[in-house]
């Protein structure tokens, strides 16, 4: 090796605290529950071929994978209850600020992460600490297609639940037209979840190859590690786009 | 001064009938036959999976509940050339044979016989005599004074209550009404025990199909599998069930329905020269005791007699381009090749488009369209179908079994041949095919039965069921006996969906408007020159129509 | 003027015309309770209204249908319908039993209208055909929806028998050629009870009719209008091949080893799971069986649109334009299939279009690490 690469080419990196704990513990409550949710609702929806010699009455295997999707959609239910709340009273990396589009910026930063990273157009990294805006932008969408699961599950789960909690759902299969269409919007709805996993997972593994700043283990301990650049420019209040290039 | 009349609604049938009659001279001198509602049905099967379909064109008769369901799954077995196992062959035509008891005895008594018996002349009627009347012509053990004196007690208050329900403004004390007090009132008792019988015959269906009405086919044989150690499966109890409900019924058949039919006709012998019409004869064959593919091993021969003539049975085959046809040259459709050609149904349209007058209307306008029925011809030629034509066909083939009952009851009846070209013929056959299929369904039962002790448990063939396995087009026809006739449904399948699925029933050939020739169909063909004793009050017409027992839900579809 | 039912004997005035005695009509009275499910008290109740009430009038008309409703209306073993129609109502018009053809059957039905006005229940079997000015279905010269409203006008109540007048069933499954329309979206402000199901279990149709006569009120309905004695629970609910559902035993294909242990039929289409019908606890026709116990799934008869809810031999739904065996699984597959893809085609790309960045970030990497 001859090169003679001085310190001052290395970029200055600094620590940066983004995600609270809650968040932390929220994500993969989050990410397990829906793991669970998709595979115990793919086997409810397609249920294995089984043959065997024992009795039924010895056997609970279809209600004790009813049982799992259940308990997780509790889960899942309330926790995403939590996070709408931490929206509200978690730091600004947490606030709803970050998911939905309010202004003109929001959408040109959209517009610029698309060129980067989805299009490839451009040799360089973007400067955003939390979410970006198009990472925010599909959360949102993502809260909504949460939403949509819990009211059609709730609204299937009227049906055999005796709780008042549950009951609050029954007008949801009258609404759609039955329990069957209810059913299938639930069923189609999950693999908007498979899809977003599989592309989510493969962002935060690109990004963190990218740009070196450790996305994937900020879910763990809460912190990225931004350049010193990033840093004064987001403490400018500058966009972190617009005027670099 | 001729004059017409409007019958419309024709009750005591399935579906909406209007008739338009010119009456001169105390006869019928001309007429018209309008089916008056349409679903279409065969554009809604579009598109869909053929082995759905079943489920979707059962529903175009509940009266003749499954055998639209039978010739549809018949339809997608031949198209896709499927092998129903022998247990489900028989399963279907225990079926079958449970739907023709079903349907005529309830037509007999509830659609039919009110046109023959007088409720309130039932009320004169000495139950002493009723008794031995009834006791002369069955066994059937309810028949004594009180059985009658009690029946006659219950109809005094419920016609003294001032509200007749069902039976209020009937045409009693018609002068065409023969029969005596006793008879009539033999006929209400057997109405209602008839109304009870009939819930009991139906559940072969509900053990077989599940439900009734509406039972349950599939495609390949069917979904009620043997599992003769298992409580939820076609097991001992089941079929017990099945033979005593056979039997019963075929105690019915014997000693109520077939007994009160001989009863009756005796005072009716001028019917026997009234309402023939066509002449013309056609029955597609039915309950096959060697595979659906083998012609002549049919319970039920198929075949088709023109003018009369006993002496020759043509052979009909369905899937001759030139054989059947559909017109709509006097129908509420439209064809792409033209009003005036008729179209094999493998080719069929059903594009419907009224052209009749703006309702409210006090008469269709009769020389243009006038009916949402299509007509169907066999050559050319308008054809009666129903339990006259299986009966003539069969007699005329010089089959044992046919030729036993019909000159039996010639000879009781003291009429010759000629008389079955009639109403009154019409009304005999339907109640002597019935004695028929009831020994046969318990010969069906008999084979299960053995079938099962052999070892063959098998109820469907599901190795085509899967569309993978199927070919890029195919096309089918699904054939049967319906009740009131020849039936068949045509289909054609491509890329796994229905591309074109077409229904000609037995209504359909009988009660259609006139066709491209001006020719008329079996309904009025039989009812030109029935006399009218009172415009006001044409029970004579309701006679005749209603020996076809019309289902216009199945005509029109 | 005198009120217009003292024309009309009570029932208990009828059975005592016809020869019973109190004793007798009590005997009956404790009978009806027990099969209403009510408590010993309930008995005096029924006896009360019986012998207050006389037959009420009912007109049944028929449109777009099949007659299957009034099939399985007559296959009731409890009630049995010759009581039913002797004893219990006074059926003035249908056009499947009565005498009366033409203009007399039509002259039947008017004498209803005018000497029981607002007193008689309406009956409809079919549905209303809005297309073309309602050519599509027409009796005695009129439109359905012309005598629909005209019926309509003074009845009581409205019964909506079957799937037809409750939805539009089958005529009503796309592309619905004659515009089938269910009754209440054509009359407004009668109380409507649909009696769902292709056809309706004929022990719940004469449930029906029997709780209106016998305590006078009309049955409690659910949101959707339903009576809640046979529609609040879902066949799968009540279905006695529920244990297998739980344990994960299915039927794999027809007639194999699974279908003759009476394994669950969710695998082959079985739709219990999302239909609201009491076949699981009354079964058919006397309680002989039920679709399941013979063998085929329920395919949803008593469900709004259950005609266009996808095949019947599948759990989900076909996709339009996808043809008949797509389903959202085969399509989900394939988005994941196409997201995969897409990603490595992506991975590849990233490392080709920024390889001086990622070489930049790999080479302060390597350099620290030489440094250490
Ligand atoms: C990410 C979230 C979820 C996913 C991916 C998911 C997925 C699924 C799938 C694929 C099915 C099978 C549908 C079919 O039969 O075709 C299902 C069924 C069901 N889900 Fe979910 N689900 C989710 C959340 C929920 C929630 C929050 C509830 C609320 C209680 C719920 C309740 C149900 C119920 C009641 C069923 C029907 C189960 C049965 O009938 O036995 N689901 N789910
Ligand atoms: C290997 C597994 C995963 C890792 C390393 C990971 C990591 C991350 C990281 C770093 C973020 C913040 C990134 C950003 O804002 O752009 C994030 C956010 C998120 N992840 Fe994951 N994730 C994983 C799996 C999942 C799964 C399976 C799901 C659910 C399908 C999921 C759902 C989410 C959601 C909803 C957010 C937004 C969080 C919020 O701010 O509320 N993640 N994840
Ligand atoms: N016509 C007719 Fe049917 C019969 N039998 C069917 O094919 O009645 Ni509804
Ligand atoms: S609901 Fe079904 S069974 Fe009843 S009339 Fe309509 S099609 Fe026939
Ligand atoms: S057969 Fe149908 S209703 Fe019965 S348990 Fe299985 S899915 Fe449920
Ligand atoms: S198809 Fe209908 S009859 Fe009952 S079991 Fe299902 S609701
Ligand atoms: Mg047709």
């Amino acid at each position: 090796m001859t090169t003679t690469t001085s310190s001052a080419d290395y970029k200055k990196l600094r620590r940066v605290f983004v995600w609270e704990l809650p968040v932390r513990v929220y994500h993969w409550l989050n990410a397990l529950a829906i793991v669970v949710l998709c595979a115990t609702g793919y086997l409810i929806g397609n249920p294995p071929a089984l043959m065997s010699q024992s009795e039924a009455s010895f056997r609970y295997l279809f209600g004790t994978i009813r049982f799992l999707h259940f308990a997780a959609a509790y889960i899942f239910f309330f926790n995403f209850l939590f996070r709408l709340y931490w929206g509200f009273v978690g730091n600004k990396y947490a606030s709803w600020k970050n998911f939905i589009p309010t202004n003109k910026e929001f959408f040109q930063e959209m517009w610029e992460v698309l060129k980067i990273d989805i299009l490839l157009k451009k040799e360089r990294e973007h400067m955003s600490v939390g979410h970006n805006a198009l990472a925010g932008f599909i959360y949102f969408l993502t809260f909504i297609a949460f939403l949509v699961q819990c009211v059609t599950g709730f609204g299937l789960y009227a049906a055999m639940s005796t709780w008042w909690f549950a009951e609050l759902f029954v007008w949801v299969a009258d609404w759609v037209g039955g329990d069957f269409t209810l059913r299938n919007i639930h069923h189609v709805a999950m693999w908007f979840f498979i899809v977003f996993a599989i592309i989510h997972v493969y962002l935060v593994f690109y990004h963190d190859y990218v740009e070196g700043r450790g996305e994937i283990s900020s879910m763990g301990g809460g912190w990225k590690f931004i350049e010193e650049e990033a840093f004064e420019k987001q403490r400018e209040g500058v966009d972190a786009y617009t005027n670099t290039d | 001064m001729a004059q017409r009349i409007v019958i419309d609604p024709i009750t005591r049938i399935e579906g909406h009938l209007r008739i338009e009659a010119e009456i001169k001279n105390g006869k019928v001198t001309d007429v018209y036959s309008s089916g008056t509602m349409v679903r279409g049905i065969e554009t809604i099967v579009k598109g869909r999976d053929p082995r759905d379909v079943w489920a979707f064109v059962g529903r175009v008769c509940g009266v003749c509940t499954t055998v639209h369901s039978l010739a549809s799954v018949r339809a997608v077995e031949d198209a896709l050339d499927i092998h129903i196992p022998a247990n489900a062959e028989l399963v279907r035509n225990i079926m079958f044979a449970t739907q023709y008891m079903h349907d005529h005895v309830v037509h007999f008594y509830h659609l039919h016989a009110l046109d023959w018996v007088d409720v309130v002349s039932a009320l004169k009627a000495d139950p002493k005599k009723t008794s031995e009347i009834a006791q002369s012509i069955s066994h059937w053990p309810k028949s004594s004074p009180g059985y009658f004196s009690d029946l006659q007690k219950r109809l005094t208050t419920f016609v003294e209550s001032g509200q007749l329900g069902i039976f209020a403004n009937g045409y009693w004390g018609h002068p065409a009404y023969k029969l005596p007090p006793e008879v009539n009132l033999i006929g209400v008792a057997h109405y209602l025990e008839a109304l009870e019988w009939q819930k009991e015959i139906v559940k072969v269906h509900t053990i077989f199909g599940g439900k009734n009405p509406h039972p349950n086919y599939l495609v390949g044989g069917m979904a009620c599998s043997i599992g003769i150690d298992d409580a939820s499966a076609i097991n001992a109890e089941r079929l017990a069930l099945v033979g005593q409900l056979l039997r019963d019924a075929e105690t019915f058949v014997q000693q109520v329905y077939v007994p009160d039919l001989l009863a009756v006709a005796p005072f009716y012998l001028d019917w026997g020269a009234i309402g023939g019409g066509l002449g013309n004869f056609m029955a597609y064959g039915d309950l096959p005791t060697n595979g659906i593919n083998d012609r002549t091993q049919l319970k039920f021969p198929a075949g088709v007699i023109l003018d009369k003539d006993l002496s020759r049975v043509m052979e009909v085959d369905p899937r001759n381009d030139d054989e059947i046809r559909e017109y709509i040259s006097r129908s509420w459709y439209e064809y792409s090749v033209g009003d005036q050609e008729g179209l094999h149904p493998w080719k069929g349209e059903t594009n419907i488009k009224y052209s009749g007058p703006k309702p409210p209307y006090e008469y269709l306008e009769v020389e243009k369209k006038y009916s949402f029925l299509k007509t169907p011809r066999w050559k050319g030629h308008a054809m009666e179908v129903g339990p006259l034509a299986r009966v003539l066909i069969g007699y005329a083939l010089g089959r044992e079994d046919f030729k036993e009952i019909v000159d039996s009851t010639l000879a009781k009846l003291n009429v010759p041949a000629a008389a079955l070209f009639s109403t009154l013929g019409r009304t005999a056959a339907r109640g002597l095919e019935s004695l028929l299929v009831a020994q046969w369904a318990l010969e069906f039962y008999d084979q299960l039965i053995s079938n099962i002790r052999n070892g063959d448990r098998r109820m469907a063939d599901t190795s085509r069921f899967d569309p993978k396995n199927w070919p890029k087009q195919a096309q089918g026809v699904g054939m049967t006996e319906a009740p009131r006739g020849a039936l068949a449904h045509w289909i054609v399948i491509e890329d796994q969906k229905v591309k074109n699925y077409q229904m000609v029933v037995p209504t359909t050939w009988n009660a259609s408007p006139r066709d491209h020739n001006g020719k008329m169909s079996a309904y009025e063909a039989s009812l030109m020159d029935t006399p009218i004793a009172d415009p006001h009050q044409p029970v004579e017409i309701l006679r005749t129509v209603h020996s076809f027992d019309p289902c216009l839900a199945c005509a029109v579809h | 003027m005198a009120p217009v039912s003292t024309k009309r004997p009570t029932y208990y005035e009828e059975l005592r015309g016809k020869g019973y005695t109190r004793r007798d009509f009590m005997k009956f009275c404790t009978m009806m309770a027990a099969y209403l499910g009510l408590e010993a008290s309930g008995t005096a109740q029924i006896a009360k209204m019986l012998m207050k009430t006389p037959r009420v009038p009912v007109i049944w008309l028929h449109f777009q249908e099949c007659t299957c409703c009034s099939e399985s209306f007559i296959r009731s073993s409890h009630p049995i319908v010759a009581d039913i129609i002797l004893d219990k109502l006074s059926l003035d018009y249908t056009e499947t039993l009565m005498a009366a053809s033409g203009h007399q059957a039509e002259e039947a039905m008017h004498q209803t209208m005018k000497d029981h006005y607002g007193e008689y229940i309406l009956c409809v079997e079919g549905s209303v055909p809005t297309a073309e000015g309602g050519v599509y279905c027409c009796i005695g010269g009129k439109t359905a929806e012309q005598i629909l409203q005209e019926t309509a006008a003074g009845a009581k109540a409205i019964i909506c028998w079957g799937s037809c007048a409750s939805n539009g069933c089958v005529q009503a499954a796309k592309p619905n050629p004659t515009s089938a329309t269910p009754i209440h979206k054509l009359v407004k402000g009668k109380p409507i009870i649909k009696v769902p199901g292709c056809p309706p279990i004929g022990e719940v149709m004469a449930g029906v009719l029997v709780h209106i006569i016998t305590f006078g009120t009309l049955p409690e309905l659910d949101r959707v209008g339903r009576p809640k004695a046979f529609y609040s629970k879902r066949v799968h609910d009540s279905c006695y091949r529920r244990p297998f559902y739980d344990a994960g035993l299915f039927v794999e294909s027809f007639d194999d080893e699974n279908a003759k242990k009476g394994y669950c039929l969710y695998k082959v289409g079985c739709k219990g799971p999302m239909t609201y019908n009491a076949c699981g606890i009354m079964r058919w026709n006397s309680g002989v069986s039920y679709p399941i116990q013979s063998g085929h799934g329920c395919f949803g008869c008593s469900e709004e649109n259950f005609w266009d809810n996808g095949p019947i031999y599948r759990q989900q739904a076909s996709f339009p334009g996808f043809g008949i065996e797509s389903s959202a699984d085969k399509i989900g597959m394939a988005a994941a299939g196409a997201t995969a893809a897409g990603i490595i085609g992506h991975a590849i790309a990233t490392n080709i279009q920024k390889k001086k960045l990622i070489a930049n970030v790999i080479r302060e990497g390597k350099e620290s690490e030489k440094e250490l």
